[in-house]
């Protein structure tokens, strides 16, 4: 069964500003929405509330009932970055979360209970249970891991500072509606959604304002009040709301759980006290910059699949370049050397001040080994060679051959290497045919070719080339004509000759521009 | 002044106990961690029918067993000669080493080494310094060019810093192709060859060097030289000749478990589309 958590923090935008200004907790404060005669308060600190301050108060209104009031608008940044924060600690609980936004966030906690033995209270759950207060208050009941993983998800969330609550249900209504409760951790045992939820008032399922109010004039109150009401009825009397409405008071909540997409991107960076001009020293620091972020990515269980370095030059500038990685890796140093080729082959042309390194994180590969088949091979691995030879040797000199159709047998392309699985079971390989293969020339070699007619037929009697192709012909062979791409302009329209010379034959052909060997039969 | 030096005698005294007294022992013997399954296995053997006991193996011996076989393997290049030479193919874990400076089809068993160990789905790399492979021709002698990874370094030592990172990665049959005389960036020290073979050994991975000349020294298990080698051609007087096959002698010029000196012939013959 799913187990879902709800994490949620009350008054969001005023704590919110509250993390990013502590020093305003003691004070009255309201948080206010809008401009001139439309400002209205949103949320107010406690001090505030017990003045009288309600949120919908113009500020007018506000100030009229407490003059020293301090009002703040909404920060958009403020907010999105306790939001941020808020994903964060869910992140350390679940890969799988959904960013409902306005400080809410659902995690699917579904298993996680063993993490969160009561008994063990093991090094994952780490919830401290101090020694002193447990004699004091006598011996604390045993509290379920769900209950557990609560307590502890609202201790990392006031670390950050956002007090936040939290719910755990079979639904993210009633996830959403248990953490939204005063008394919080909250845990709905599994299939006691509807019981749960009945006792409480009909406004926690936040209804349209016109379906509030004709509940409200039949005197439907809580939500097991509606609950009880037969669904057809509900239906034709309120619509497809009413319907809706009806579900979510019987604790039946369809909606799943959508997990938010990967993140964009890692960045780290740093502004550098002095400037550099050196490249070994910024790639001292580069190193310790992408060693964070593969630690950060490592934890979502992401690899780098393309680097973006942007530096700040001076007096003024930036410079930026993008490196895409082969496969996706974590190797710091695969990652260093690349960038160091990089910057190497193209340098920025003025002293660094500064620099930003964003990762794009990809999924690392994976897959499964065979016990019994030949050896696969691991795919992070693979991705770290690979872009480690790339590295070395330089783009479009490793990969995987593929044939390509024409007519000339120079032909030939490079792609990605991506192995297919290896078969489950080891077999014997077939028996050779006893091909004889050619090495091929890349460029073919230009050669002066002495040829004879005997008999009206054209003879190659002699080849002077560089190295061992030159000498006299003992033997020679053909011609083989061969015409491609008749529908260009230049069409290559070739004589291929196998020649015997020294010991080794060799396959020459004469174009327009003269006489070429090719490749050796070897 | 110099200080007399303590006798031997007494030096070795300290260690001459008593038969009767037990000898010391710092750390007591580290019992064998599957001690108490083997013996439940053996028990529940001698338990069972002969019969059916011969059919019980135990996970840690099954996992070994592969492990051995897998080590004693050989890969075969399914070229006769050569695996005669070589008492079956190219052995894992070891280096062996081909060399012919004349076209003697040493490119030739380079690729049916790579047909044999890619049709039965093992990855294979080819470490091309002079850049001589032909995709077409070897897809034509079998090999799967889907498993095959190439690599193109410009110099030697390169391609043996290449072929150390492939052979840690996990390729069960690796071949560095040295090309043709004269080998680009010939000079690759001695202990670089030694540090390849003993990466080979580690990851039990085969590999075969061609080159025209010995380059490992005694790092390789075995050597195979190609010497002589006979041109045929079809047809003869007015009609047109056509190439027939190139037939090779080899002889195994060093091996560390087989008499070396053996000779063996190979006959080629060219693709005929």
């Amino acid at each position: 069964m799913t187990r879902i958590a709800c994490f949620y923090v009350p008054m969001f935008p005023l704590a919110a500003r509250l993390r990013s200004e502590p020093e305003l907790l003691e004070e009255a404060l309201a948080i206010v929405e809008g401009n001139g005669n439309n400002a209205h308060v949103v949320a107010a600190t406690r001090r505030a509330r017990t003045k009288g301050i309600r949120p919908g108060h113009s500020l007018a209104q506000a100030r009229s009932i407490l003059p020293k009031l301090i009002a703040r608008g909404r920060d958009a940044a403020c907010e999105h970055t306790a939001q941020e924060a808020l994903l964060e600690v869910a992140e350390t609980f679940s890969p799988r979360i959904e960013d409902a936004g306005d400080g809410v966030v659902y995690l699917d906690v579904t298993g996680m209970e063993r993490h969160y033995q009561a008994s063990g209270l093991g090094p994952q759950a780490s919830v401290e249970i101090r020694a002193g207060e447990t004699e004091a208050r006598g011996p604390r009941p045993e509290a379920s891991p769900e209950l557990l993983l609560g307590r502890e998800a609202i201790r990392r969330c006031d670390a950050i500072g956002l007090p936040a609550r939290a719910g755990i249900a079979a639904s993210k209504l009633a996830a959403r509606v248990a953490a939204e409760l005063p008394k919080s951790p909250r845990v709905v045992e599994p299939g006691q959604e509807a019981e749960f939820l009945a006792p409480l008032p009909l406004t926690r399922l936040a209804p349209e304002v016109n379906a509030a109010m004709t509940l409200d004039r039949w005197g439907i109150t809580s939500i097991g009040d509606l609950a009880r009401l037969p669904e057809s009825e509900i239906a034709s009397r309120l619509g497809e709301c009413g319907r809706d409405l009806h579900s979510a008071a019987r604790g039946i909540d369809p909606t799943p759980l959508i997990p938010r997409p990967l993140p964009p991107e890692f960045r780290e960076g740093l502004d550098l006290e002095w400037p550099l001009v050196a490249l070994e020293p910024f790639l001292f620091i580069a190193s310790a910059a992408l060693d964070r972020l593969t630690k950060r990515m490592e934890v979502q269980g992401f690899a780098c699949t393309r680097l973006e370095l942007t530096m700040q030059l001076e007096p003024d500038g930036f410079h930026s370049r993008a490196i895409e990685l082969p496969a996706p890796t974590r190797d710091v140093k695969t990652m260093l050397t690349l960038l160091r080729l990089d910057l190497e082959k193209t340098p920025p042309g003025a002293p660094v001040t500064g620099f930003v390194i964003v990762a794009h994180p990809d999924r690392p590969r994976r897959a499964q080994l065979s016990l019994f088949g030949p050896a696969a091979l691991s795919p992070e691995k693979l991705a770290t060679t690979i872009a480690r030879l790339v590295s070395l040797l330089g783009d479009g000199r490793i990969g995987m051959a593929t044939t390509v159709d024409g007519h000339l047998p120079e032909r030939y392309s490079i792609a990605d290497y991506a192995p297919p699985a290896p078969p489950d079971a080891r077999k014997k390989p077939p028996r050779s045919r006893g091909l004889l293969a050619v090495r091929v020339f890349r460029p073919p070699i230009p050669v002066e070719v002495i040829t004879r007619v005997v008999g009206g037929e054209m003879q190659i009697e002699r080849i002077e080339g560089d190295g061992d192709v030159s000498g006299p012909v003992r033997i020679s062979s053909g011609p083989w004509r061969i015409e491609d791409g008749w529908w260009k302009d230049a069409p290559a329209a070739r004589e291929y000759w196998d020649v015997e010379v020294g010991a080794s034959v060799y396959r020459v052909f004469q174009t327009s521009e003269g006489w070429r060997v090719d490749a050796r039969y070897d | 002044m110099a200080a007399p030096a303590r006798p031997l005698s007494s030096q070795f005294r300290l260690l001459d106990l008593r038969p009767s007294q037990a000898k010391p022992v710092l750390v007591p013997p580290l019992q064998p961690v599957e001690r108490g399954q083997r013996e439940a296995l053996r028990n529940l053997r001698a338990s069972l029918d002969p019969a059916i006991a011969r059919h019980l193996t135990s996970a840690t011996e099954l996992i070994r067993a592969l492990d051995k076989t897998r080590r004693e393997d050989f890969l075969p290049t399914t070229v006769d000669a050569i695996d005669t030479l070589l008492g079956g193919g190219l052995r894992r874990g070891k280096v062996v080493e081909l060399v012919a400076r004349r076209a003697t089809g040493r490119f030739s068993i380079v690729l049916s080494a790579l047909a044999a160990a890619t049709s039965i789905g093992e990855a294979a790399a080819l470490i091309d310094v002079s850049d001589h492979f032909d995709p077409q021709i070897a897809e034509e002698a079998g090999v799967d060019l889907r498993r095959l990874l190439w690599v193109r370094p410009k110099t030697m030592k390169d391609a043996v810093l290449a072929a150390e990172l492939i052979t840690a990665t996990g390729f069960q049959l690796v071949v560095i192709d040295a090309g043709l005389h004269p080998v680009r960036g010939r000079r690759v020290p001695d202990a670089t060859w030694v540090r390849l073979a003993r990466a080979a050994e580690s990851h039990g991975a085969a590999m075969l060097i061609s080159a025209p000349y010995p380059f490992t020294g005694t790092a390789s298990e075995a050597l195979i030289r190609g010497e002589r080698t006979r041109v045929q051609w079809l047809g003869s007087g007015k009609s047109p000749r056509l190439l027939g096959a190139i037939t090779t002698d080899f002889r195994l010029e060093k091996h560390r478990h087989r008499k070396p000196g053996a000779p063996a012939t190979c006959d080629l013959r060219p693709v005929t589309p």
